[in-house]
């Protein structure tokens, strides 16, 4: 909520330059297809409403044209990049483990052609205006599990090997990163957070992390890597320790 | 140290301010509607003009005659209508505002969830949500605080407040202040199955440092600056014209001018083992 435009909490999705500027063409596919509806859309509303001699109507509800063409251009766009996911996993699917940081190392490089897949879609989510259109609405076309009444829209959560439980209050400005680059090395672990769970604002879960149910971590504070937090208790600091009462 | 101690809520540890989706997040459809409606219409006349310059014909016959000249209107038409959209949404949902708050006047306090103080912070958060995602989003950057004082939060002169979450209510900021990146300003918390509802108060010319989060009930006297990376308890006070620092807050150092902090700084780098010893601070 109330977050300016620079910390609107779009998904973490990093692309290493060399692959980026190689396949740069799927990016750019992805944007011209998701905007082909939009147009089409655009070309029926003219056709119909622009009558002459009478234009109160095609006035009327321009206001509604807008609203239809964010929805339009969202969901095409998530349905085009869920396409081209869908080849790119066929082709080698997501592991999680630890692998070499390293173009020739395939994990390492299809995890960067999923990332550019997923680029455009998770920018037009975190930029539109309606709350109800982003992080969970978004993320979960691409796999991640996110629970029924849990608030998650002003944080960062990655866009893959990602659990999280119903209930779950995720605060403003938290991270969740399910990948890690460590010098040469490259991680790619699940986190999961169970139900009830309640995250303070600007924490920061590292790859592998498991929050138990009912758990509570204060803001400010970030886990290590393949953390496990208890169930029912509390946890603060740098890196988060158990609290005793 | 000791006004820390004094101050100290019994609360363990500080969460979030989160607000749930209900159904009365559809308002945000209504204000988009008034707004695009409020655009379409005082645009009409201009469109006209430039309709009958295409093509000799009106859609409404207003007796005007368009000159050439109208095109370079263009652009500047172009450029108000943003601000027009913005502020005329602003203006109508600060009405919503006012009817809400004369239904069920804001009240501080610790509530349950599920109450009706719970209920209608929501609604007033939603009301607020969308104008004030627009005035960030518009290509002036302070506009933000001008979106924030219709709706309750006291700003005072040349404040720098427009890059952090700033809840839109029970704040007040007093002049020349300056909050920095990426902070936190709550007045609502998340705690247990409860909520906590308190007022916050910067005074002048205070510095929040960035990647701060100022928790409710806290009370910053003129000139207190509260360092990086740091978080206030609940009801925490800060000292005027001290650096206060701390997850929680629990030092403090006083300011110094550049020249001193500089030669201490020399100080330092040139001889660190004795320096550290003689200062109490560290």
């Amino acid at each position: 909520m109330f977050q300016p435009a620079s910390l609107k909490g779009e998904s973490p999705v990093p692309i290493d330059e060399k692959i980026r500027n190689k396949y740069l063409i799927i990016y750019l596919i992805i944007i011209i297809l998701s905007f082909i509806p939009c147009s089409l859309f655009e070309y029926i509303y003219v056709l119909y409403l622009w009558n002459e001699g009478f234009h109160l109507l095609f006035f009327l509800f321009l206001p509604f044209n807008f609203l239809i063409l964010i929805y339009i251009l969202q969901i095409s766009a998530i349905l085009f990049s869920v396409l081209f996911l869908t080849i790119i996993n066929l082709l080698f699917p997501p592991k999680e483990g630890i692998f070499s940081r390293d173009v020739r190392d395939k994990n390492y490089l299809f995890w960067n052609l999923r990332n550019l897949s997923k680029k455009w879609p998770l920018f037009i989510s975190a930029s539109n205006p309606f709350p109800w259109l982003k992080n969970r609405f978004t993320l979960r076309f691409f796999g991640v599990r996110i629970g029924k009444k849990t608030i998650c829209d002003t944080c960062w959560i990655s866009s893959e090997f990602v659990n999280i439980g119903n209930n779950v209050i995720i605060g403003m400005g938290s991270t969740l990163l399910s990948f890690g680059i460590e010098q040469d090395k490259f991680i790619l672990k699940r986190i999961q957070v169970e139900d009830n769970v309640l995250i303070g604002a600007k924490c920061v879960l590292l790859p592998g992390t498991i929050i138990k149910k009912d758990s509570k971590l204060s803001a400010h504070s970030y886990t290590k890597f393949d953390d496990i937090l208890k169930d029912n208790s509390i946890y603060s600091g740098h890196p988060a320790k158990i609290k005793e009462v | 140290m000791n006004n820390t101690e004094n101050s100290h809520f019994k609360i363990e540890y500080i969460s979030t301010s989160g607000v749930y989706k209900t159904p009365f997040t559809l308002i945000i459809l209504l204000q988009l509607f008034v707004g695009g409606i409020v655009l379409v219409f005082i645009n009409l006349w201009f469109v006209n003009q430039l309709y009958f310059l295409l093509t000799g014909k009106q859609f409404f016959s207003l007796g005007l005659t368009a000159e050439w000249y109208y095109w370079l209107l263009l652009p500047l038409n172009l450029y108000g209508n943003i601000f027009l959209f913005a502020f005329s949404i602003i203006l109508f949902s600060a009405g919503i505002n006012k009817i809400l708050n004369k239904v069920y006047p804001p009240r501080e306090g610790v509530f349950e969830r599920g109450s009706k103080e719970w209920k209608y912070t929501h609604r007033r958060f939603w009301n607020a949500y969308f104008p004030i995602w627009l005035a960030r989003a518009l290509p002036i950057p302070w506009s933000d605080i001008f979106a924030y004082r219709f709706f309750g939060v006291s700003i005072g002169k040349n404040v720098v407040a427009y890059e952090g979450y700033i809840d839109p209510e029970f704040i007040e900021i007093g002049d020349f202040t300056m909050t920095s990146l990426n902070i936190c300003i709550f007045s609502h918390l998340i705690y247990h199955e409860q909520i906590i509802i308190k007022k916050v108060k910067i005074g002048k010319a205070c510095v929040v440092g960035p990647q701060t989060i100022v928790s409710p009930g806290t009370v910053m006297q003129d000139g207190a600056v509260l360092g990086a990376n740091s978080y206030t308890w609940v009801g925490q006070e800060l000292e005027s014209d001290l650096i206060h620092v701390g997850t929680p807050v629990s030092m403090t150092f006083p300011i110094q001018s550049l020249e001193e902090s500089q030669e201490k700084a020399e100080r330092v780098i040139s001889d660190p083992l004795e320096n550290r010893e003689g200062d109490d601070r560290i």
